[in-house]
């Protein structure tokens, strides 16, 4: 079928009001009921011995620990029709005709994995509006691996399953009348016009298993930078592996809803044109570091953009590829822009970034990640007893590094935390 | 004004390195560099105290600041002076935090030290005096003391000050960071050449030690940010954000042997690491080197934190103590490996 005769991109959007479990799964005038049995059936593998679901939703003196990824519940049809390219559907771009979105939901799996880095969701009080997860009804998924299991396959089992719960869930309001319609355009290079061209790299983390960013099914660790159709991004198209850093991790859920490609849509056609969104790895390696950089930054040259909007993942290590590539394309005459998260102490006296760049300075801060918060005992703990950060129980009154939060410093530019300088007196 | 001077163990005449763990001590009077302090401060301003502490105490123990201020507190000193400390790293530090400190009980304060003293980035909003980089420009950091105290009582800025910054704090914007960007890169656009939300910060620079003149005559330490311990982690190192260095004995040792050693890094996948640990800490070649005599001697024990996130502040820190734990030991050369 071309692009023609499927259409561009439309989401058709339902807003979850209520969640619940039931017999079935349904989706009714905004009541998403789920059954438990068909969640665990989704989640099925010989790589785990046992899972669980539980509903969490807004409000609830309630908390999950250990998170891993969150996903939003879409499909394009019954079993999926080509949603998550790579894991669920055929390895093919997507981006075109109907998608149906349960706004308000997410999956989220938590447990132990090797190499996470502990994050948790509060749902109530001051943290819940530094997550994403904070607002939105949480499908969590717990589970046990299989004894003897590989924690690769652990992993790979654990994305699956909740990639095609996510789609099940979806599934269940592909006859309900949708609350919105949206037609996403295609994202064209526009022709030079008067107005500014502006694009964004997003740079996935690929520092090996269980800190990887995959790209219809695979990692991009060997990848040069690729210019992509965001709307391929609304279809699933990148899916998250990584579980290091959770408030400067950008989970599944982030990459179908893009903040940067949200951002610039919204003015697009007004006072700027939005040219193109280029992914890119980011390499372990410096040589290799250097070498994405400049070939981000030619790409970016081809686009024929004004300016860049920059998006990392990960700690210290990533600011450098946010750094090489500004400075390329400044380098260029390109214009960027790059979005971190500070690291600059509790006391917020510290330098706030490990590698900054020199040419491409215009900077937005996601906030500082070590400033300390104090977050409320709650009555109810998903994802574990314990949560070993602090080795409180996972209920406890905690208080804790504002980056404990998942999602609470997000370099994708989803939140509102930002951080400046009170002036000394 | 009523001043306190804070010092460090050693200009306080307590002692010097063996004291370095001595604990906050206030006396009411002025105490060494103090005296030629008070004198060139003239009538106007007196120090009615002295408060030394230990360079180890000072620096390393949690909450020594606080410490030391609630001496500062017990008299009636409308003013607080650290310092100088030159270039020494444990008492530049230490005099940082205590003005620091006393800023945020708001005490008027400096510190005193030279500029590429680690302890300029602890001081937060308390203004920095340049000094020279030894003892030996005491006269000078004095002088400049004393006109700082002048400007400082009369709520004059201090010229020359490194200024000190107001800590940054996390607040909610109006927009998320997304669309911040976007009306960012339109401001750059628009000729607005040096708009951001983050300045650039200033890392300043190191000067490079001279080559070991002789590596088969050298004391050499091993040292990494690459979160070696033993199994277990019996001293509990973060595999990030680490708040902690620790120590491990090499005597004897020939290796590091897979199953007694594991990383618990949490910056890079640690399988190759565990493999052979000596890929993170090559101890089996430099005892070879040792062997060969083309090195004189390894240092008996290693150090190690892990470097995954940490904050510079804190990295600059560990690095004062680790410098002066190697200077101590007569260590010449160290092979930092990072990961």
């Amino acid at each position: 079928m071309t692009d023609k005769e499927v259409g561009p991109l439309k989401l058709l959007c339902h807003d979850v009001e209520s969640v619940g479990f039931g017999d079935s799964t349904t989706f009714e005038g905004g009541r998403l009921t789920v059954s438990a049995d068909e969640a665990k059936a989704c989640l099925s593998s010989r790589a785990l011995a046992s899972t669980n679901v539980s509903w969490i939703s807004p409000g609830e003196s309630a908390r999950v620990i250990k998170v891993l990824d969150a996903v939003q519940p879409r499909t394009k049809g019954p079993e999926g029709a080509g949603i998550f390219p790579g894991f669920l559907g055929k390895a093919m771009p997507q981006g075109r005709g109907e998608t149906h979105v349960l706004r308000g939901a997410a999956v989220i799996s938590a447990g132990y994995l090797p190499r996470l880095q502990e994050g948790l969701i509060q749902m109530s009080g001051p943290a819940a509006e530094l997550s994403p997860f904070g607002s939105t009804h949480n499908l969590v998924v717990e589970f046990e691996p299989a004894e003897g299991a590989a924690w690769e396959d652990v992993d790979l089992a654990l994305r699956r399953g909740i990639l095609k719960l996510a789609a099940r869930l979806a599934e269940a309001a592909l006859e309900s009348e949708p609350d919105e319609e949206r037609e996403v355009a295609p994202t064209t290079t526009p022709a030079p016009g008067d107005r500014p061209r502006i694009g964004t790299i997003t740079n996935l983390q690929t520092q090996g298993t269980f800190k990887d960013v995959f790209v219809y099914g695979r990692s991009m660790s060997d990848s040069l930078p690729t210019l992509m159709d965001p709307s391929e991004l609304e279809d699933g198209a990148v899916v998250s592996g990584q579980y290091g850093h959770p408030g400067l991790k950008n989970n599944t859920y982030l990459y179908q809803n893009h903040p940067v490609v949200a951002a610039l849509r919204a003015r697009d056609g007004q006072d700027l044109d939005f040219a193109g969104l280029i992914l890119s790895p980011e390499p372990v390696e410096q040589a290799h570091k250097e070498l994405i950089s400049e070939h981000a930054a030619r790409l970016c040259a081809s686009l024929g953009l004004d300016a860049v909007i920059l998006t990392k993942e990960g700690g210290g290590n990533a600011d450098s590829d946010n750094s090489l590539k500004a400075d390329a394309c400044e380098a260029m005459g390109i214009k960027a822009v790059s979005i971190h998260g500070e690291m600059a102490g509790p006391d917020g006296s510290g330098p706030p970034l490990v590698s900054p760049p020199t040419k491409g300075s215009a900077l937005v801060s996601a906030g500082n990640y070590d400033e300390i918060i104090k977050l409320d005992a709650v009555e109810r703990a998903l994802g574990g007893e314990i949560l070993d950060l602090t080795d409180d129980p996972s209920t406890a009154e905690l208080s804790l590094q504002t980056a404990a939060v998942y999602g609470s410093l997000n370099p994708l530019g989803w939140g509102r935390l930002t951080c400046w300088e009170e002036a000394a007196s | 004004m009523k001043i306190v001077h804070y010092i460090n163990q050693f200009f306080a005449g307590i002692g010097g390195e063996d004291s370095a763990n001595a604990g906050p001590e206030l006396k009411e009077e002025p105490l060494g560099p103090g005296r030629k302090l008070a004198s060139l401060l003239g009538d106007q301003h007196q120090i009615i105290a002295t408060v030394s502490c230990g360079d180890d105490y000072a620096a390393s123990k949690d909450g020594a600041a606080e410490e030391i201020l609630e001496l500062v507190k017990g008299t009636d000193a409308e003013i607080l002076i650290a310092g100088p400390a030159f270039t020494s790293g444990r008492n530049g530090i230490a005099c940082g935090r205590v003005a620091a400190a006393a800023f945020e009980a708001g005490l008027k304060t400096l510190a005193a030290m030279h500029p590429d003293n680690p302890g300029v980035a602890e001081a937060g909003s308390a203004p920095v005096v340049p000094t020279g980089e030894t003892a030996r420009e005491m006269g000078d950091a004095l002088e400049a003391i004393a006109d700082a105290v002048a400007k400082l009582a009369a709520g004059e800025e201090i010229p020359n000050a490194i200024k000190g910054k107001g800590p940054r704090r996390n607040r909610m914007a109006e927009d998320n960071a997304a669309t911040r960007a976007v009306a960012l890169a339109l401001k750059r656009l628009g000729g607005d050449s040096s708009a951001t939300e983050i300045p650039l910060p200033d890392f300043g620079t190191v000067e490079p030690a001279p080559p070991v003149s002789d590596p088969a005559d050298a004391l050499i330490a091993l040292l990494t940010e690459g979160g070696l311990v033993p199994n277990g982690n019996p001293g509990r190192l973060e595999s990030s954000r680490a708040t902690r260095w620790l120590r491990y004995p090499l005597e004897e040792r020939e290796s590091m042997p897979a199953g007694e050693f594991q990383s618990i890094h949490g910056g890079f996948s640690t399988v190759k690491a565990n493999e052979d640990p000596n890929r993170i800490l090559p101890l089996d070649v430099a005892r070879e080197m040792e062997k060969e005599g083309r090195i004189g001697q390894l240092h008996s024990e290693y150090l190690v934190t892990v470097g995954n996130g940490m904050p510079i502040d804190s990295a600059s820190g560990y690095g004062v103590e680790w410098a002066e734990e190697l200077r101590k030991a007569g260590v010449q050369a160290a092979i930092l490996t990072s990961t």
